[in-house]
């Protein structure tokens, strides 16, 4: 126990559990959104630790800093109805402490269990990688090995976006644009992160072609920085434009693993003089549809014409 | 086998409505007509799909041709195929009938033009979760499904829908990430995440803990007895044709995969089996007295599949001797059954509720205005469902209960008996109100059957009527590719 | 001791922690954050599946799963705050 790493990983651990209790247990809704978001840098933090830079980026871009916005600008919508205090019986409380606890407890029991540091499939990957076109592992599994999983996650993007849409209409009046001190105070917290989210992934670019989520997360951030401060307003008239936004990943993705399938290859199989070309065109159009589908899920409602009106008062 | 370019049936089956999800999409002035188009292309695909597993058994893709563990591969089997042919044929007819639901007389647009996609999306992650072989892969499928799912029940957009959505929402991300969860402790001990590597592991505490998330997962999702506390509100709130799809065959994938992973990793515990089985008991018994209580067609409707669902397990749990080994036909007749049968009398109840103008129980016989057709509709499907023969739901309850009988758990038929009276109870009150004229102050108004709009349920009534006559043959399709206990 | 170890330990308790407030909370955001936290804490048990103790390189299969997982989650929570917008619209609408 003398690697000072060591201790830290404890005090950065220990932080991240008390932050995910606090995040629950703090009263007011504008703090428990803020702690949330120091909760997710601190866990991007550990990733990084943890040799999982890609994933840290992504849980940084995606997981805290675009779903904060997500949560400010509900509570923005919802706050003008404070909560109304709804007593949890102490017994549910209980049970459920019990419940969790024991969760908790066989786990634990379970992971201590395991083997930990084993190699899965990090061997084979490394011996097909020259076969997968590009140069980076995590790039190679997320749009080679395993691209029908990535395929069907923009296909959940897709999803989102359609219910979203489908979701919020009628009477309801938009999100104001203009949002203060949250909107001041989120840019603060935001705009840093995006210079160093843009500078790290210029940087990773020259040796991975990767990072088209945290590529489209960063995009996607200046969307809503269009969106908040009025540079940009939704039109009617953009929607054709937005659906083929939407689409353009999904499509694009599909389209060619079902066309690369011809003369004895299966689906996804990427002709290997043509990996490299195939991958970069398919997360070049994810990325484009990335940061649209976000900014579109921040903005929230479709602009339609009868609620015009309604935003020019 | 071949090097000829012929089709990839299980890529068809799932590419072919994410094809159409995307165009009716972007194009909303023809959604309608591109569903509709791609709603035949994918069971033209199933079909075609379903020749071969007959021809040649179990059909296998190996995308990107990787290969398991490293790739991820389509399987088609026996049981997958029969499910993937459950989604189409109960699927085209849903459309069909939506196109009459959503017709521009009785939707507003925007019903109209986000039913499609949101319809196709859904049906994209139905057919993925049937074929898919990889732990990791089907979270991402619940999650589509989930999202799509949840899209459909709001689709009405009152205040009443909303609020079931949203309920039914925290319960789906809650199941996913269950799910999720138990995924992880699989990779931790594995190391890979395809089925094959699942049959071949030895029983570890890790395999244990991510059987139990995944399966505590399941359960929320599907709605067993206590966990069906979001299903009703959903199920009853949403559009007629909304309901028959999230009643007939969405929670129908939380059923598939639990029949998969109870299969490749045992439950340690005959306690943990009798534990499902007296859940399913449970379920069998408060939906019954939950239906009898219900005051609206719909909400009754709702709260059959919360009994039909606890059917399932207690043929999952006692329709054979030793553990599930058996027992897997049982359930999977059933939940054909339940599926074409509940897909009927939500179209039909949504049919009676559009003609009636309400669709409170007790005031069904004070109506002038008699459905003749969709009451006819409704009474077929609640044959299926409580079991009389020669429907398929009659066909799923005796295998339960030979196999019951045969293992000798006599309590166990006992409690099926108790169910099926239970059902014959609640579906009376219905259709007792179908049959009375007496308390009606005017004259029956002009007669409003056979309406076009009627042949849709009327066909899937029929087909769970029907389709119980040729039980063997389904059974016997079931087991093509040895659909468990050989690597694949 | 390693930081597998501590931190597989930390999204397990990050789990738990998710768990009992997505079954307990009442008020919608804290319960989709309460879902949010469950989502990390599985997002730390793949990504300390894939840990070596450096130098070794980490197993970049479950790196990708977990990115997939946050773009999923995101998909979810955008959803799930659509929907409590709307119902606090439409009940806004009703009271008044």
């Amino acid at each position: 126990m003398t690697d000072p790493l060591l201790i830290f990983d404890v005090i950065l651990g220990l932080a991240i559990v008390a932050l995910a209790v606090a995040v629950l247990a703090m009263h007011d809704r504008f703090a428990m959104i803020v702690l949330f978001i120091v909760f997710g840098l601190l866990s991007a933090l550990a990733w990084v630790r943890l040799s999982a830079p890609d994933v840290a980026l992504a849980e940084a871009a995606i997981g805290t800093g675009l779903t904060g916005a997500l949560l400010l600008t509900t509570l923005h919508h919802i706050r003008a109805t404070p909560p109304a205090p709804v007593p949890v019986p102490a017994g549910a409380i209980i049970a459920n402490l019990g419940l969790c606890g024991l969760i908790f407890g066989g786990l634990v029991v379970a992971f201590l269990s395991t083997p930990l540091q084993a190699p899965g499939l990090a061997l084979p990957v490394a011996q097909n990688m020259e076969a997968s076109g590009v140069a980076h592992p995590v790039t190679a599994v997320l749009l080679n090995f395993r691209a029908y999983d990535t395929l069907m996650e923009v296909v959940v993007l897709l999803a989102a976006i359609v219910a979203v849409w489908m979701v919020e209409r009628g009477t309801a009046q938009a999100p104001s644009p203009v949002m203060g001190e949250i909107y001041r105070g989120f840019a603060r917290l935001a705009l840093p992160a995006i210079v160093i989210i843009g500078t790290y992934l210029l940087w990773v670019g020259a040796y991975a072609p990767g990072g088209a989520f945290q590529g489209g997360a960063v995009l996607a951030a200046v969307g809503l920085l269009l969106l908040l401060s009025r540079l940009y307003r939704p039109q009617p008239a953009h929607r054709p434009l937005a659906r083929l936004g939407f689409v353009l990943g999904t499509a694009v993705f599909a389209g060619i693993a079902l066309l690369v399938a011809s003369g004895g290859r299966v689906p996804f199989e990427y002709p290997a003089a043509h990996a490299k070309t195939l991958i970069l065109l398919i997360e070049g159009m994810v990325t484009i549809s990335i940061a649209v589908t976000l900014a579109a899920l921040f903005h929230g409602r479709e602009p339609e014409y009868a609620s015009v009106s309604e935003n020019h008062k | 086998m071949n090097d000829l370019p012929t089709l990839d049936w299980p890529t068809a089956v799932v590419f072919a409505p994410l094809a159409g999800a995307i165009l009716a999409f972007a194009w909303p002035r023809r959604a309608a007509g591109i569903g509709l188009a791609s709603v035949l292309l994918t069971t033209a695909a199933v079909a075609a799909l379903a020749l071969r597993v007959l021809a040649e058994g179990a059909v296998v893709t190996r995308l990107g041709n990787w290969g398991a563990p490293l790739g991820i591969d389509l399987r088609a089997d026996g049981l997958s195929t029969l499910l993937l042919a459950m989604t189409a044929g109960v699927g085209l007819f849903v459309s069909l009938g939506a196109l009459d639901s959503y017709a521009p007389a009785r939707a507003d647009e925007r019903t109209r033009r986000y039913f499609w996609p949101l319809w196709l999306l859904l049906l994209t992650g139905l057919n993925g979760a049937f074929l898919s072989t990889d732990v990791f892969n089907l979270y991402v499928m619940l999650e589509v499904i989930a999202l799509a799912a949840v899209g459909l029940t709001v689709l009405g957009g009152g205040r009443e829908a909303v609020r079931a959505g949203l309920e039914y929402m925290y319960a789906s991300i809650l199941g996913a990430l269950l799910f999720l969860m138990g995924v992880g402790f699989v990779y931790l001990e594995l190391g890979r995440l395809d089925f094959a590597g699942l049959i071949a592991a030895e029983p570890a505490p890790a395999l244990t803990a991510a059987l139990a998330l995944m399966i505590a997962g399941l359960l929320l999702k599907t709605a067993l007895f206590p966990l069906h506390f979001w299903l009703p509100g959903a199920h009853a709130n949403a559009t007629a044709p909304a309901s028959a799809l999230l009643s007939g065959l969405v929670v129908k994938v939380s059923l598939y995969i639990f029949l998969r992973l109870t299969q490749y990793m045992p439950l340690p515990d005959e306690l943990l089996v009798t534990l499902m089985g007296t859940l399913g008991a449970g379920a069998i018994l408060w939906g019954g007295i939950q239906a009898l209580r219900a005051e609206r067609l719909k909400l009754l409707v709702a709260w059959s599949t919360v009994v039909q669902i606890g059917l399932i397990f207690v043929a999952f749990a006692r329709a054979g001797q030793v553990g599930l080994a058996e027992s897997w036909k049982a359930a999977a007749l059933l939940i054909l059954a339940h599926a074409v049968a509940k897909a009927a009398m939500f179209l039909s109840a949504g049919r009676i509720k559009d003609e009636v103008g309400h669709d409170r129980i007790q005031d069904l016989d004070r109506s002038p205005i008699r459905p003749t057709l969709a009451q006819f509709t409704f009474a077929l499907a609640a044959i299926s469902l409580i079991g009389l023969p020669p429907s398929l739901g009659f066909a799923g309850k005796w295998v339960l209960m030979e196999g019951a009988m045969a293992a000798g758990y006599w309590h166990w038929v006992g409690i099926t008996m108790i169910g099926t009276l239970l059902s014959v109870a609640y579906f009376s009150r219905v259709l007792a109100g179908f049959l009375r004229f007496d308390r009606l102050r005017t004259p029956v108004a002009e007669h409003q059957g056979w309406a076009l709009a009627d042949t849709a349920p009327l066909v899937l009534a029929l087909a769970a009527l029907s389709l119980g006559l040729v039980a063997a043959p389904i059974l016997a399709f079931m087991e093509i590719g040895y659909p468990f206990g050989a690597t694949p | 001791m390693n930081s597998g170890l501590i931190f597989g330990l930390t999204g397990i308790a990050v789990f738990a922690i998710g768990l009992f407030g997505a079954l307990v909370m009442v008020e919608p955001l804290r319960r989709v954050l309460a879902l949010k936290l469950c989502s990390v804490g599985a997002g730390f048990l793949l990504v300390v599946g894939a840990w070596q103790a450096p130098p070794d390189m980490p197993d970049p299969v479950p790196h990708a799963l977990v990115i997939t997982g946050i773009v999923v989650m995101i998909s979810a929570t955008a959803v799930a705050l659509a929907l409590i917008r709307r119902l606090h619209s439409l009940e806004r609408a009703s009271d008044e």
